[in-house]
């Protein structure tokens, strides 16, 4: 049905096309005279060369046509089809346009209609005015490095930073603080660059150093401390939103731990952040691919995976990419090219046609919400695992070989062996007459005409036949017994068992010469085989010697009731010349009553026990010419071919052996989730409203309009491509927000305060030319990260004491303008390390799998899955916190208490909260107890014994500065305190005295410093960088 | 004032200037009561809103929102799994005419399931409806205690969410965005209202049946928001919070005097260095010293009376959904503002354990009198008039039957029912109206950002105008939808 709008002009007749009044054609409609100014007029300010929403310009016709982010604008000759048309009435989707302004009045409608009906015609020539979006925008022009400003006071500057600052001190007729005393600036820099205090002994160390360049010594000394690589990569992996499990409900176990162990080491090497960056973005595709730089991909692959059943997998695999650009953008562009994902950023010059440039250009990895295998990822094996894994591929290639002759040798002699069987005449056994026969219990044999035996209805619970047979012949290779059916057996037999089944549980032969009266032998059996064995009544049993077992034959599926034969191989033929006089015995001695042989017949043969082995079916399908057989029945010949290859089993083993090994080896071996592309590239469209299953224009790889364009190696771009393009030594946001991010962990806020925002909504930066200038450095240093930071660290800037002052907290209370340095509640990473290195408790082991540290009861209760936390023995209790394995779902709690990030998505900076919750966590956590506990037992085995003394040892540890007398005395009346209360309940000691204690401490004593030593663990210094 | 109120068009810096002035303020006063429990008066706000820390006015008084409030607290009852609509309130004859028939076609046509396919056959309920109160709600017999209150409740028929499977659409249920990380519910209301308890969590969760819900802590997680809005998930041993009590030998006494002893140095530090982050780590301790009695003296359920108990079908011993209502209403007394039961499993496709037969039948009994007992309970104290009850789970169940062992339904978002009942709702209606078939929304559709935008209305707060500024952009609980519900308005 027409939509009302149009309704009204077909009936107003104002559509000239729909109504034929006259024969007349419509006049023509002119583009350049009639349209070109109506679309000039109407639409050109939204749509046009220098505003482009949606994608879609009307400033020409060529570009009218083409349309924009919802796909073609003109369908010549269909304006019904058409986008341009439509809009005019509104959709379903698209507001009514122009967008909140009246409509273009129904002649004009008609008009555009018309003109798309005959063809939408516009002069080929017609130019088209270059459009590119622009902005003047600060953090979209180029990095200009100032001259360095003059200052009031040169003599406080150090470097260069301190002249920006100083200069906007001055400009503020403000003076800097004084600098931080030297312990303090130990810990700060110790806390800063490694995460970790220094030691009482390095506070001791460093404060005796009155060398000049102490300072720049303990910076170097620092630096290059493979702690760095820890601190500052726990810093980066934060933004790369690094977890050990895959989010979401169901938050699965994953293994990407050698990212996280690559990113310490690439940080401790000092890998240019050029460098580090490309690796992360495109280490896959750069020339070479080296294991590690595979392993550096893992960066994009720490986005969420959703195990729960009933998912669309394109959805979620959609969101992962969707992640990826955000995180990209956040990271090093500094944007939240996010808010392009639905429509255009509403504040920043970015399209969603540019988002989804950006999209197409991380679209073509293979990963796919493939909650099982989390494809694709690779091994990453240690040298020795790479050694030993080489070894063995080796090995296994030279075990192959043999047994791949052996195999060719073998396989080469099977049709002289099919036409060995063919020939076989197994079924030529001589059946015998029985001469005579009894039966222990009384069961009543008769002969039937066929020389078949036959027990009748009296027969007893349990019976042995003995029958004697004759033959002439002169050797017999074997003794066949055929158990056969009869109408007048139970359900037609063969056996006497209510189900026609029979336990036959011992059978044997004795032989003796025919002629003459010569003693019986015994005839040793050494194999039997049956056409069926009822499960767990071989045949075998039958021969094993053992009364107890037997050979059946019921089924499981069809009928049992039919023929079957056994047939017993003697050691060695039964030879006698003229023949031999055989007595075989059969015994039943079942636990169910009845269950005997009913009928039978026994013939003896004369062909190789080998031949007669083989199954009646496959010398039948020997028999038949090859092109008849089934291919079922081609492979049951080649399998029985095989059987009769005894060379083969020892040279497999040793290759079975070898991938066994090898098969461990790499199940040994970790895994890690890496990026990789598809052979077959995905289009890209725009995603209307974000909606993935709305596909709009197909759009290529490409970056945002508004900043330099990227070079491309190959017509379409990479990953490669956007991380070169990132590093363009005119990319204006790249270094900004890198150097901007670093300021942040040094100084608690960047210049530019929204450090992932650099857009139009972001604030502006406080010091601009230092941040450029900063930027600039680092380019010029070679993107050397290591450098940067020692640039900074030896400023004064850096090195003023981070205590407020009355003016400053009127004037500046948050530290905007640098005339101070900035007190910061410490990570909780950092919370954890500080507690345990002052408990002298600390592991320096770096790397490897996640750990399990203690952590309190009752964690999985709210999470659908209940997560796997092997309690840690050892020294993984006390590793960095950083190696605590990280579930998505249900983080380990210390961490989100204290504002660790939740790993979904990429986080910039943290928030420091100051919660209860963090108290109860430093008072009462069992983890922090031993702590605690820890720290006394330092006192009291370390410290020399004044109180006094120990007190101050106790509070240099955890502090690293020496106490008040102030601090000493509230700490001396709290130890008798507790000394008092500890002495009066020997229970209340013991518990809160660590377990082992040293020699001649009493347990009270013990507990009064650890009530010491809890105090000064829960201090706001404790967990403050100063 | 609101933070972040957009109409106010405050920057960011501007808004942590106020946090940090008033900061200074309590820098200022930091000599009057700083190192001594005595300080505790000063913090007494809500220690995870403390206005000390993120409000300016007077602290110990609740922040007011944009407009008067017709609910202070929030009782939020999540029945996760997704409970059937058409088992329990939306009674459709002609579904039972059309049982065992394939979907017509026109229902599924781009239509996409978690599992069930576009051929799966109607199915009509097995449950007996009734009519209830003077009002005459429509509830399934399997609820009869609700039954008893249907004059009180209000019942959605047509909610209508976006998401089909269970994590990403608790989260979107929770914080208005079907993948981690934004701020929950719970979050937003205690950001933008602070708590009136000084000694307990404004944001509680409270869990029972026989697993977590899927989704986990993002449930209740604050996304951006500073980490004091988070809900605390109380544990259903006698230490409810982690953490709560003192290292064994430690008792009351010893554990004043450490704490005494902390913000003594704290305080000695504070005056060297005169950050006031120092006072608020003080007022912290402080606080945490009295959740330790105050969290243990809410889970003693030993003061209520035999009667109370029995009206619930409480076991004091034992973790249950009942006891949960019970605490929630404890805890709502004594001001927390906030409160999120979650009781599982309502999943009910059909397997053995989890279908529409005896499973429904539990969990009903299960729910049925604790629910009608905490708003009975709370109308007697009269509590209902401010205190907000929602009764819902993720998503509803699909008309169609799964084709497994035994009777259930697949995941089904494009309509289904909740209830809410107190502070400000209009109790006895019903609002909306399902097709024939109870598939989709034919009259007033709530789409799941409207129900958000109603419950924030109900406590005062425009749902537009309680925003966070985070990654450029001022985010809301409504993410770009909501519209105020009016028919639910009393």
């Amino acid at each position: 049905m027409p939509r009302p709008t149009t309704l009204l002009l077909l009936l107003l007749g104002m559509s000239w096309h729909s109504i034929p009044v006259t024969n007349a054609a419509p006049p023509k409609v002119d583009y350049q005279k009639q349209i070109k100014p109506l679309l000039a007029r109407h639409c050109n300010g939204c749509h046009g060369a220098k505003k482009v929403m949606s994608g879609f310009r009307t400033d020409a016709g060529r570009l009218a046509a083409r349309g924009g982010d919802r796909g073609a604008g003109i369908v010549p000759g269909q304006p019904e089809k058409s986008l341009l048309f439509q809009v005019l009435t509104g959709t379903d989707d698209i507001e009514r346009m122009p967008y909140e302004k009246p409509p273009l009045k129904p002649a004009e409608i008609s008009l555009i209609k018309e003109w798309i009906a005959q063809g939408a015609k516009f002069p080929a020539d017609e130019k088209v005015v270059r459009g590119r979006r622009t902005s003047d925008h600060w953090a979209f022009q180029p990095i200009v490095r100032a001259k360095l400003p003059t200052v009031n006071n040169p003599a406080w500057t150090r470097n260069a930073i301190d002249a920006f600052v100083l200069s906007r001190l001055d400009r503020e007729k403000l003076v800097p603080a004084p600098e931080a005393d030297r312990v303090t600036l130990l810990r700060r820099l110790s806390l800063d660059l490694l995460g970790l205090p220094p030691s009482p002994d390095q506070v001791d160390r460093f404060l005796a150093d009155t060398a000049p360049g102490a300072y720049d010594r303990l910076v170097d000394r620092l630096l290059a401390s493979p702690r760095y690589g820890e601190r500052w990569g726990r810093h980066w992996l934060d933004l790369a939103r690094y977890a050990d499990s895959n989010g979401f409900t169901i938050d699965g176990a994953r293994s990407i731990w050698k990212f996280r162990d690559w990113v310490i080491d690439a940080i401790n090497a000092d890998v240019p952040f050029d460098r580090f960056s490309t690796e992360q973005l495109a280490g896959d595709l750069m020339p070479g691919g080296r294991l590690d730089q595979l392993v550096a991909t893992g960066f994009h692959r720490n986005t969420l995976v959703n195990q729960e059943g009933g998912t669309d997998d394109e959805q979620f695999r959609v969101d992962a990419v969707v992640d990826r650009v955000s995180t990209t953008g956040a990271v090093f562009l500094g944007l939240t090219v996010g808010c392009a994902r639905c429509h255009e950023h509403k504040f920043d010059p970015i399209s969603q046609r540019d988002f989804y440039q950006l999209f197409a250009v991380f679209n073509n990895c293979e990963d796919n919400n493939d909650a099982n295998a989390l494809n694709p990822k690779i091994s990453v094996p240690s040298p020795a695992q790479a050694t030993e894994r080489a070894r063995l591929a080796s090995a296994i290639v030279s075990a192959e070989k043999p047994l791949a002759e052996h195999d060719r040798r073998f396989a080469a002699g099977m049709s002289a062996w099919e036409k060995r069987l063919a020939s076989i005449d197994a079924g030529s056994f001589s059946t015998l007459k029985p001469a005579r026969w009894t039966t222990a219990k009384g069961a009543v044999l008769t002969r039937l005409d066929d020389d078949s035996l036959i027990v009748d209805f009296s027969v007893p619970a349990n019976d042995t036949y003995t029958v004697t047979l004759e033959t002439s012949l002169e050797s017999i290779t074997a003794v066949r017994i055929e158990t056969l059916t009869h109408t007048s057996l139970p359900k037609n037999g063969p056996g006497r068992g209510d189900n026609g089944n029979f336990v036959l549980s011992e059978v044997t032969v004795a032989a003796a010469p025919a002629s003459g009266n010569a003693k019986l032998s015994p005839i040793k059996i050494t194999s039997a085989v049956a056409d069926h064995s009822q499960e767990g009544y071989s045949i075998s049993n039958a021969i094993d010697g053992n009364p107890k077992t037997g050979w059946a034959i019921n089924t499981k599926t069809g009928s049992p009731n039919v023929n079957r034969q056994a047939i017993f191989f003697p050691a060695k033929p039964i030879a006698h010349p003229g023949g031999s006089r055989l007595v075989l015995s059969m015994a039943h001695n079942g636990e169910s009553a009845n269950y005997l042989v009913g009928r039978f017949r026994v013939s003896v043969g004369t062909a190789a026990p080998a031949d007669l082995k083989i199954p009646g079916p496959i010398l039948a399908i020997a028999r038949t010419a090859r092109d008849k057989r089934s291919k079922a029945q081609q492979a049951q010949l080649v399998d029985a071919y095989r059987g009769t290859d005894s060379g083969r089993k020892q040279l497999s083993d040793t290759l079975i052996d070898l991938k066994k090994r090898r098969d461990a080896i790499n199940k040994a071996i970790p895994t890690t989730l890496v990026l990789r592309e598809r052979k077959q590239p995905r289009q890209t469209h725009i995603h209307i409203r974000g909606d993935f299953l709305r596909k709009g224009a197909r759009v290529l790889p490409g970056v945002p309009e508004v900043l330099p364009p990227m070079k491309t190696a190959v017509p379409v771009g990479t990953r490669l491509d956007l991380a070169g393009w990132l590093f363009e030594p005119g990319h204006p946001l790249t270094a900004r927000v890198t150097v901007n991010r670093f300021w942040q962990r040094f100084f608690g806020l960047g210049f530019v305060e929204t450090e992932n925002d650099f857009g139009l909504q972001g604030d502006p930066p406080s010091h601009p030319l230092l941040l450029d200038w900063l930027a600039s450095e680092f380019i010029r240093r070679g993107w050397a990260v290591k450098d940067l930071h020692r640039l900074i660290v030896t400023s004064a800037t850096y090195r003023q004491s981070s205590a407020t002052r009355p003016e400053l907290l009127e004037r500046d209370p948050r530290n905007r303008l640098l005339a101070r340095q900035t007190r910061m509640r410490m990570e909780a990473e950092t919370i954890r390390d500080t507690a345990l290195a002052a408990a002298g408790l600390i592991s320096d082991k770096i790397g490897g799998p996640g750990v399990y540290p203690p952590q309190p009861e009752g964690i999985y209760i709210l999470t659908q899955q209940k997560k796997a936390w092997p309690e840690a023995k050892g020294e993984d209790r006390f590793r960095r916190c950083m190696y605590t394995y990280f579930w998505r779902s249900s983080p380990y709690p210390f961490l989100p208490t204290f504002d660790a990030p939740d790993a979904t998505t990429t986080c910039t900076r943290r928030s420091r909260s100051n919660t209860p919750l963090q108290a109860l966590t430093l008072a009462n956590d069992k983890a922090f107890f031993e702590i605690a506990q820890g720290v006394a037992l330092r006192i009291l085995s370390d410290g020399p014994t004044p109180d006094s003394q120990r007190l101050r040892f106790g509070f240099r540890t955890c502090l690293s500065r020496e106490p008040s007398s102030e601090e000493l005395g509230t700490l001396s009346e709290f130890l008798s305190i507790q000394r008092n209360r500890f002495s009066q309940s020997t229970k209340a000691a013991i518990a809160v005295a660590p377990a082992r204690r040293p020699e001649g401490v009493s347990a009270a004593e013990a507990a009064a410093w650890t009530a010491v030593s809890r105090v000064l663990i829960n201090l706001d210094e404790f967990i403050t960088r100063e | 004032m609101v933070p972040h109120d957009r109409s106010q068009t405050t920057s960011i810096p501007e808004q942590l200037f106020v946090r940090e002035q008033t900061r200074r303020h309590f820098f200022g006063n930091a000599g009057l009561g700083i190192g001594s429990l005595g300080l505790a008066h000063l913090l007494s706000d809500g220690q995870f809103t403390s206005a000390a820390v993120t409000k300016p006015g007077t602290p110990g008084v609740p922040q007011t929102g944009h407009f008067p409030a017709r609910a202070k607290r929030v009782i939020y009852l999540f029945m996760a799994g997704g409970p059937s609509q058409l088992e329990l309130f939306d009674y459709k004859p002609k579904l039972q005419q059309m049982d065992g028939q394939v979907i017509p076609a026109s229902y599924v046509e781009n239509k996409r399931f978690a599992f069930i396919k576009k051929d799966a056959k109607l199915l009509g309920t097995r449950r007996q409806f009734l009519r209830w109160g003077d009002s005459g709600q429509q509830i399934s017999s399997l609820l009869p205690q609700l039954g008893s209150i249907a004059d009180d409740v209000a019942i959605v028929r047509t909610v209508k969410t976006e998401v089909f499977n269970h994590g990403p659409a608790k989260l979107f249920m929770n914080t208005g965005f079907n993948r981690f990380g934004r701020p929950s519910m719970g979050s937003w209301v205690t950001y933008g209202l602070g708590s009136p308890s000084g000694n307990l969590p404004g944001f509680v969760v409270l869990h029972s049946g026989p697993r977590g819900p899927r989704g986990g802590t993002p449930l209740w997680g604050n996304g951006f928001l500073p980490s004091r809005y988070q809900g605390v998930p109380f544990l259903n041993g006698a230490d409810p919070i982690l953490n709560l009590s003192s290292p064994g030998g430690i008792d009351r006494e010893g554990q004043g005097q450490f704490i005494r002893a902390v913000n003594r140095l704290n305080a000695l530090r504070l005056r060297q260095v005169g950050d006031p982050e120092i006072s608020t780590r003080i007022g912290t301790y402080e606080m945490a010293y009295r959740m330790q009695s105050s969290a243990p003296a809410l889970m003693d359920l030993s003061g209520e009376s035999k009667h109370t108990l029995g009206d619930y079908g409480v076991d004091p011993a034992k973790a249950s959904f009942a006891r949960n209502c019970l605490l929630a209403r404890r805890l709502v007394e004594r001001g927390t503002r906030f409160v999120q039961l979650y009781h599982t499993d309502w999943d009910h496709h059909g397997n053995p354990g989890t279908n529409l037969g005896k499973p429904l039948d539990q969990r009903c009994a299960e729910i049925d009198r604790a629910t009608t007992a905490l708003v009975k309970d709370l109308k007697q104290r009269g509590l209902l008039e401010d205190t907000l009850v929602i009764w819902g789970g993720e998503f509803g169940r699909t008309p169609q039957g799964e084709p497994r062992d035994t009777l259930g339904r697949d995941h089904h978002i494009e309509s289904y029912s909740m209830w809410m009942a107190g502070g400000g709702v209009k109790g006895g209606t019903t609002v909306g109206e399902t097709d024939e078939l109870g598939y989709y929304a034919v009259k007033d559709k709530v789409h799941v950002h409207d129900l958000q935008a109603t419950v924030l209305h109900l406590l005062g707060l425009d749902h537009l105008k309680l925003t966070y500024r985070f990654q450029g952009r001022d985010f809301r609980l409504t993410d770009v939808g909501g519209e105020v519900v009016e028919k639910l308005l009393a």
